[in-house]
């Protein structure tokens, strides 16, 4: 196991790289400049060539892309083209955000969509079942930023229960939790209604039902166990792309997270920042993986790691 | 991430999503507070603003600023040798004790710091700290957009232009050593120009030439633009900034005109228009720009109504044309295009705020403005007229007229009300032609690629009219390369940049603007206007063209009384 583990975190490694080198190519392929910020007020020519001299834009792109590595393995990720920052301040500052905001919709969505999907599927076909695939549906359909804005004028301008402007105290975080969660929960209660019912339908499933085993211990050891593994799955990617932010969400609700910030640095050829950003992104979604690789081991041993 | 598709998309629903709930709140009450109930207009001495500042300014450093907001966050922390007299607009001395000598040639400015000058940490700021800022802008390492609104000073351009990757340390310093800034004493910073330049007044008002202590960049290197060590000398000092949140700023007791009338003033940055409407509706914020598309629901309250005021603008939006192509080459084309649609109409059914441009290129509140300039007034007949003078009158050359815009739904709104007014107004098929904005603004730097019609806005960097009629339609002018060239022009701006006598250049360069007008090198379009919401707590608020949204000019006499 502890060979399995090593292995996994040095493959990162090389996965890094090859993420860095797509990620670079890709950045500088698009058209345009850093340094071209204002549509209405495009800047001369010869400016923009003289500030690509000043940052070392104008270099060649494997000649800027190995000081790039070399700068990276002295945990140097640079400044940022556009803003007065340097790229892991701006990491520093917006990542934990992110990562709180989305660590709390992650658990909120949880703990619906486990017992909200685990009942539906054991009544299956009741009415409670329809409500639940009805909200699974809607809450996948249905755009976070329309529910956000009509969430604002209910719960803040009508109600008067939360406070629209800032950053940081429960009542501030409440609606952006929740409503990050409500695409992730209405997917999660449909995976885990299917697995579930999938579960139920398996042969150890009746056999344990024949031995006699009582109601209760036959859907906790029997079928949850087994219906946890396409969860966990899904799981394990979802919980990277909570935590890493999302625009829309940090963008209506004015929190300060990273995923606005990644989002723009795109839109505005900000190099460093995209680089910083999407490795990040790379190496917590390796992580997430690597969990889930060691969870199936452990829900279920015919999964050998080694 | 959980988004990564295109950014306008979702906020275009988004501004959809807010239209159908205005109009579900429409005439509905509101829970703001009503105006007769606020108490006494006596200042609340603990009082406190909330504004919206938007998106996070991407640098507060006064020698980089470049986006409005970040230059608001300057003006309040900062100050000037000069400032603008908020009614006219023309440079009046601030952290100057008088208004600056001047040599007989133009050439040689002297400021003369006032004296008892202090930051706000209670230091002293002399004219060396002038002297800083200054050769701060100038200097290549600073990297800033603005640094070439002073290479009207000796050696400046020689200094900013230079290679740093190239040049050796102590070339850096000789073309440093050789720039016309320099504090002779204590009192006093002394310009030199490489030639008369009357309007220099007004670029000693910038954020280009705010003091900066020495102290301040050697402890924040980098970071010097944090709250610790981000010093100024105006009427607020920054003292707490949460990076995407907001910005706290409080009064600055060492400020030379006395203490402002607010304790505090919170800038929070709220991105999303539909939410700081919302936020504004909740009393959260204390001030509000208006947008279009919450327009409607504004008028149809009385109360809301009642707070909203009309704030002038600095920009001038443009239909520009590529003098240098038939049928564009021949004036009385550009003229006709220029006069046959209805500018009053537009504002009416497209701009929805805005003005109508029934004037020259300078826009009403800026020095320069000429209501009286008739040149390309809407005039169905007299465009007509024109276009049948015209060589290419009945030639291929005008029966389809590609016009170029930046992609945007909003613009093809525009372009296509254009297209459906000179086809109407002048039987002339123009085609919209849509290109990515990133690809736009390469294309109009080069005569070669600059399209047959586009469109562009300007923007005021300093209110006087060397900024609009030199810098924008000078024949050498980088703005964009509309090919138009006229000596007489070239030469009337030119002459008028110099003159000190301020009546003469005035008549010099209204001379040159009806020229310009009339030449049509490029149809004036909108001027640009706001509207901006005030709580009825909050009084003395002064706005301007330059600073439509709250936050240059005389901020110290601001104070807001207690609520309720």
């Amino acid at each position: 196991m502890i060979r399995y583990v090593t292995r996994r975190l040095l493959l990162l490694i090389p996965t890094l790289f090859f993420v860095a080198l797509i990620t670079f190519a890709l950045a500088h392929a698009a058209p345009g400049s850093p340094f071209d910020k204002n549509p209405d007020r495009p800047l001369p020519q010869e400016t923009i060539e003289r500030l690509e001299r000043l940052y070392g834009v104008d270099r060649p792109l494997p000649e800027q892309f190995v000081l790039y590595i070399g700068n990276l393995l002295r945990f140097d990720l640079g400044s940022s083209l556009v803003k007065d920052r340097s790229v892991a301040d701006i990491i520093g500052s917006q990542f934990p955000v992110s990562a709180q905001l989305g660590l709390q919709a992650l658990l909120l969505a949880l703990a619906v969509a486990l017992p909200l999907g685990v009942i539906s599927a054991l009544r299956h076909n009741s009415a409670l079942d329809y409500g639940s695939m009805a909200f699974a549906t809607l809450g996948t359909t249905i755009p976070s930023f329309v529910i956000a804005i009509f969430a604002i004028y209910l719960f803040a301008v009508n109600l008067k229960l939360v406070p629209i402007v800032g950053w940081g105290t429960p009542k501030h975080m409440l609606l952006p939790t929740i409503i990050l969660s409500l695409g992730a929960m209405a997917f999660l209660t449909r995976i885990t209604r299917a697995s579930v019912l999938e579960a139920i339908g398996q042969d150890h499933v009746r056999t344990a039902r024949g031995k006699g085993l009582s109601e209760q211990t036959v859907i906790v050891v029997h079928v949850l166990k087994n219906a946890m593994i396409p969860i966990a799955t899904i799981v394990g990617p979802a919980t990277a792309g909570l935590i890493t932010g999302s625009f829309i969400i940090e963008t209506i609700f004015n929190v300060p997270g990273l995923g606005r910030e990644f989002v723009l640095s795109i839109a505005r050829r900000d190099y460093p920042l995209i680089m910083g950003v999407y490795l990040l992104y790379a190496f917590l979604i390796a992580v997430a993986n690597l969990t889930v690789d060691i969870l199936y081991g452990l829900l279920d041993p015919r999964i050998r790691v080694s | 991430m959980t988004t990564l598709g295109p950014i306008r998309a979702p906020l275009a629903l988004l501004v959809v999503a807010a239209l159908l709930l205005a109009a579900c709140q429409g005439g509905g009450p509101t829970t703001t507070n009503p105006i007769g109930q606020i108490g006494s207009d006596q200042p609340d001495p603990n009082g406190e603003l909330i504004t919206n500042l938007g998106s996070e300014p991407d640098t507060i450093d006064p020698h980089k600023a470049s986006f409005v907001g970040e230059i608001a966050v300057v003006m309040s922390v900062f100050e000037g040798l000069m400032t603008l007299d908020p009614k006219t607009l023309r440079p009046v001395p601030a952290a100057a004790a008088k208004d600056p000598d001047v040599t007989p040639d133009g050439k040689q400015w002297k400021f003369t710091v006032r004296d008892g000058l202090k930051f706000s940490d209670g230091s002293p700021l002399t004219a060396k700290d002038f002297e800083r800022g200054f050769l701060r802008t100038c200097d290549p390492r600073t990297a800033g957009d603005y640094a070439f609104v002073l290479y009207v000073v000796a050696g400046c351009e020689k200094w900013n232009t230079m290679d740093v990757r190239k040049a050796s340390a102590a070339e850096l310093d000789a073309a440093k050593r050789a720039v016309g800034i320099k504090a002779v004493d204590e009192k006093t910073l002394q310009l030199d120009l490489i030639e008369p330049a009357a309007y220099f007044g007004s670029i000693a008002y910038m954020w280009v030439g705010m003091p900066v202590k020495q102290e301040s960049l050697d402890k924040g290197g980098e970071r010097w633009t944090e709250p610790a060590t981000y010093i100024g000398n105006g009427p607020f000092k920054l003292t707490s900034w949460k990076h995407n949140e907001s910005m706290v700023f409080e009064r600055n007791e060492h400020y030379w005109r006395g203490p402002a009338k607010l304790k505090k003033w919170t800038r929070v940055m709220l991105n999303e228009g539909a939410v700081a409407f919302a936020a504004y509706r909740n009393n959260e914020i204390d001030t509000l720009g208006v947008s279009a598309e919450d327009l409607r629901t504004i008028e149809s309250d009385n109360e809301l109504r009642s707070q909203m005021r009309d704030v002038a603008g600095s920009c001038t939006y443009y239909i520009g044309f590529n003098s240098s192509r038939p049928p564009m080459d021949d004036p009385n084309v550009r003229i006709a295009f220029a006069r046959s649609f209805d500018r009053d109409g537009y504002i009416r059914d497209i701009q929805k705020i805005g003005a109508a441009a029934n004037g020259g290129f300078i826009p009403p509140g800026i020095p320069g403005y000429d209501k009286d300039d008739t040149a390309q007034r809407f005039d169905p007949a007299a465009a007509k007229a024109a276009l049948a003078k015209s060589k290419y009158s009945g030639q291929a050359e005008l029966r389809s007229v590609k016009f170029t815009y930046a992609s945007s739904s909003r613009t093809k709104t525009r372009v296509e009300w254009l297209q459906q007014q000179w086809k109407n107004n002048l039987g002339v098929e123009a085609i919209p032609d849509p290109v990515d904005s990133t690809a736009y603004t390469q294309l109009v730097k080069k005569l070669e690629t600059t399209p047959l019609m586009f469109i562009l806005g300007w923007c005021a960097d300093f209110p006087d009219q060397q900024n609009w009629l030199t810098t924008v339609f000078h024949s050498t002018s980088t703005v964009a390369k509309t090919g138009w060239k006229n000596a007489k022009y070239d030469e009337l701006v030119r002459q008028a940049d110099r003159e000190s006598d301020k009546a003469k250049r005035d008549q010099m360069y209204l001379d040159a603007s009806r020229m310009l007008s009339a030449e049509a090198p490029a149809a004036w379009l909108y001027y640009v206007t706001g509207k901006i919401m005030i709580k009825p707590w909050v009084k003395g608020v002064t706005t301007t063209a330059l600073d439509s949204v709250l936050g240059q000019f005389r901020m110290w006499e601001v104070y807001v009384t207690k609520k309720g």
